[in-house]
């Protein structure tokens, strides 16, 4: 059963006007399916988290946008729209564990709380049980003794992977991981995201990981969507996005990405480093047009005029990208 | 200097900033303009004795006969003259020690510390009998008693600061550069160190003015002829069968002095220094 | 003469040993990287050669000066080695004009304030930040501004080394490299000697010349960047390049990275 997001609008009213930080974004994740969602600061990636999960701060409103979950449709628009989800259909992974976990209560605690509000009749013994074995599942050492420390004893990769034991035992229809690893490093990173997949496996949630990363990205994910100053601009398998990029921001990021293979001059101070000249637009003021216009090395005239739409790219059905270039008379 | 009005713009947003400030304006604009336009505070009339207040004597009159609007206001400059300078002398003293400790560390901290606990140890009444004891009554003590006893406030709260700046990035850059420590202190740490210290001093105002109330209640304060708000409630209390008013406008205008700064202080602690204000 | 030279630094943060015997040399014109994850010490040992903090053994020389925390040492080393700090916002004093904190080299230099402006004046032109940059407080410039304004800062003092903490840390990828080239240019024509410490190896594989892998307080290895990063000796330096997070177009299904899971460290 697929995950999808329809129009998803979002606007936060800022001292000096309103900015218009999401704009008809639509997602569409399968069952099993790891998508990522990539973008850079100010892109709104975490926006859409925030609004999936009914969290967005006081000065923010969902303009419009449906989500559908489960087979359930919510009108994100309202209040509240998804708090019956929180938990039980939908779970999610912040940057910071701490923000997940409550550091006054043991990390057994916690745990079996999820089981109870899950299944409120079973007993005390079998909930020790099972958070045991969670924590085993996600490869956290010792279970038992985990279990009765507090989280703030436990390393950041470990408080993250606690994170992932909850997620587990709740068992999500959708997980959302908001940069999972950003605060960790590199060997740990991988673990995690190991973690993630494993955790998709045995439950066969669909992930909608959002990050950075376009390494992560491709390393770990099926699908890939692009997002840049609130809008979508190119979405499809990784494969296809990687081998074909549809959108030219999309190829200029590929670009920017620092290989840890590539070709390397003998005098390092030779090596330079590709940039995407210009600065983000203002999303208080949305200029006419691709929204990539200033930024971009092959637009032409009628980018500043005609605002591009969704047009497919190649012959795959799913990968599409905003791209006037793209557009077939 | 927009700095101030935003200060002020926010500050007036809420309804205990807007009183703080009216109350503090009233009190100002009493102390400076009152003994202008009211007659001398230590004339002598017997004639008109506990008189009401009125046209000739806008707050009345004492058991002397004196012009009670003249020696409020008078009183009210005086305390406030005083609350300010102690304030100011102590921020300022309190500001460099504890910076100094905080940057120092180790043993210079430590001693700092201790005197500062030893100080706090005694209780503001008790210290002040015994400097009165030693030096006599008079302004000079009481100034340099209720410095030394703020001095410890400040300073712990500068110290704190400074623990926390002096292992930031544009401290330890300045180091780098070889930059002078003198100007390191003045330049870098005490600007960054001056929102709290100054809502802390905003914060004693009224504490001040109500222990130079105290003392002087007590005997201890200004000496007679001269007026205080303390020396006035108690003559005015003396009295007070012949006549309640000379202690109630003595102890309103106190009251709208201390609460109006506590206020304005709470006020501008909201501004300037928002995470503490939501903690207590 | 090396440009830092460092024999057997030891210091403990109570239990833990935050560098554990580092001894290492750093050459002169060249740029050398120090890559580690967290706790490896990496930033201490910035810290120990800026002289910011002082080691409990060992010692460290600045072009063969030996590293002395007195005032008068402090002076004369701010004239061989500066810092950029990992956020360039918080390296400049709030509540200072950047004018002011300008003019403050110039005092330490003992040198005529024209003359400063002058080389500041030029400095900013080649950094592309615009002159009126100076009258404005860190807090009105932008995040980008500030990173500029600092290595320009660090610069009007000439320094012959350069120590930059994660230069590219919290920057997104289409910005990072404009940092990375400014460096790079900086280096070549200042004839600096860059030290850059770095979780990012991808980075410090194509900046530096020469690096060391640190883990837990120690090198791990170190030596000429080509062949540390193409037949790297240790295990430690392998899983950290094997777990580097690379665009493949291996694709999906998913390429799991068979990372040894080598327990959390301290607990």
């Amino acid at each position: 059963m697929a995950i999808s997001v329809r129009n998803l609008s979002v606007d936060y009213s800022l001292p000096h006007g309103t900015a218009h930080a999401l704009r008809d974004v639509s997602l569409e994740i399968q069952k099993g399916e790891l998508l990522g969602l990539v973008g850079e600061s100010g892109s709104g990636k975490s926006t859409v988290a925030f609004a999936l999960m009914g969290l967005l701060a006081n000065n923010a409103k969902v303009i419009s946008g449906t989500a559908k979950i489960d087979g359930k449709s919510f009108d994100l628009t309202k209040p509240n729209a998804t708090a019956a989800l929180r938990g039980r259909g939908m779970a999610m992974i912040f940057q910071d564990p701490m923000l997940s976990l409550n550091p006054v209560f043991t990390v057994g605690t916690q745990l079996c709380e999820v089981l109870r509000r899950r299944s409120p009749g079973s007993d005390r013994k079998t909930r020790i049980g099972m958070a045991e074995d969670a924590l085993d599942k996600v490869k956290l050492s010792n279970p038992q003794r985990r279990m009765g420390q507090y989280p703030h004893e436990l390393s950041g990769g470990m408080r993250q992977r606690v994170v992932i034991a909850m997620a587990l035992l709740s068992e999500p229809a959708l997980l959302i991981a908001d940069e999972p690893t950003t605060a960790l490093d590199v060997t740990v990173e991988a673990q995690i995201m190991r973690e993630i997949i494993g955790l998709r496996d045995r439950i066969g949630c669909a992930v909608l990981l959002i990050t950075h990363s376009l390494g992560l990205v491709t390393e770990y994910c099926d699908k890939l969507s692009v997002l840049y100053a609130g809008e979508r601009l190119e979405s499809g398998t990784v494969n296809e996005v990687q081998q074909q990029p549809g959108h030219p921001y999309t190829r200029m990021l590929f670009d920017c990405e620092v290989q840890i293979d590539r070709e390397r001059h003998a005098d390092a101070s030779e090596n330079r480093f590709t940039v995407i000249a210009g600065e983000l637009p203002d999303t208080r003021q949305r200029p006419p047009g691709c929204i990539f216009n200033g930024r971009c090395d092959v637009s032409f005239a009628d980018c500043a005029v005609v605002d591009p739409g969704d047009y497919p790219v190649g012959n795959d059905t799913e990968h599409s990208a905003r791209c006037l270039r793209l557009e077939t008379p | 200097m927009s700095g101030l009005v935003v200060t002020l713009k926010r500050i007036c947003s809420e309804r205990d900033g807007r009183l703080g400030l009216a109350f503090t304006l009233a009190i100002l604009v009493f102390a400076l303009v009152g003994p202008l336009v009211s007659p001398d505070p230590n004339a002598i009339n017997i004639k008109a004795r506990f008189a009401q207040p009125g046209l000739t004597h806008l707050l009345g009159t004492d058991n002397l006969g004196r012009d009670l609007m003249a020696r409020t206001s008078v009183g009210t400059r005086y305390a406030l003259t005083l609350a300010v300078m102690i304030v100011v002398i102590s921020s300022i003293i309190g500001s460099l020690i504890g910076i100094v400790a905080g940057i120092a560390g180790a043993w210079i901290d430590r001693a700092v510390m201790a005197v500062f606990d030893i100080v706090n140890a005694f209780p503001p009444l008790i210290l002040a009998f015994a400097l009165i004891a030693l030096y006599g009554k008079g302004s000079a003590t009481f100034v340099l008693l209720v410095t030394v006893v703020f001095i410890p406030q400040f300073g712990r709260m500068a110290r704190a600061r400074a623990q926390t700046l002096r292992n930031l990035s544009f401290i330890e850059a300045e180091r780098m550069l070889a930059v002078h420590p003198v100007t390191i202190v003045v330049r870098h740490y005490l600007p960054n160190v001056a929102g709290p210290i100054i809502v802390l001093a905003s914060m004693n105002l009224p504490v001040v003015i109500a222990f130079e109330a105290s003392l002087s209640f007590l005997g201890f304060g200004v000496q007679p002829p001269k007026s205080s708000l303390g020396t006035l409630i108690k003559d005015g209390f003396m009295s007070i069968n012949q006549s309640w008013w000379p202690t109630v406008a003595a102890a309103l205008v106190l009251a709208i002095a201390t609460l109006g700064a506590t206020l304005l202080g709470e006020a501008l602690r909201r501004v300037i220094d928002p995470k503490t204000a939501s903690v207590s | 003469m090396d440009a830092i030279s460092i024999n057997n630094a030891r210091l403990r943060f109570g239990e833990t040993a935050a560098l554990d015997g580092v001894s290492l040399s750093i050459p002169q014109n060249k740029c050398f990287g120090i890559v580690g994850e967290s706790g490896s010490g990496k930033t201490t040992l910035m810290r120990a050669i800026l002289g910011l903090q002082k080691l409990d053994q060992g010692d460290i020389r600045i072009l063969g000066n030996p590293l002395v925390h007195s005032r008068a040492a402090r002076k004369q080393r701010a004239n061989f080695i500066q810092p950029i700090f990992q956020d360039p916002a918080a390296s400049l004093s709030p509540r200072s004009r950047i004018r002011t904190l300008m003019n403050e080299v110039a005092t330490v230099l003992k040198e005529p304030l024209a003359t400063t402006d002058e080389r500041l004046r030029v400095i900013l032109n080649r950094l592309g930040l615009s002159q009126s940059v100076v009258d404005k407080y860190p807090h009105e410039i932008s995040g980008g501004q500030a990173r500029r304004v600092a290595i320009a800062r660090a610069l009007l003092m000439r320094p012959s080394i350069l120590v930059a903490d994660e230069p590219t840390a919290g920057l997104d990828v289409s910005v990072q490299g404009d940092l990375l080239n400014l460096l790079q240019d900086i280096r070549r024509s200042e004839k600096i000697t860059l030290v850059v410490i770095s979780h990012n190896l991808a980075i410090v594989r194509l900046i530096a010349e020469n690096a060391i892998v640190m883990r837990a307080g120690k090198v791990v290895e170190g030596g000429d960047v080509g062949s540390l990063f193409r037949s790297p000796r240790e295990a430690y330096t392998r899983e950290l390049l094997a777990a580097w997070p690379s665009i493949t177009q291996a694709g999906p299904p998913a390429r799991l990275v068979d990372v040894q899971d080598h327990g959390e460290l301290g607990l």
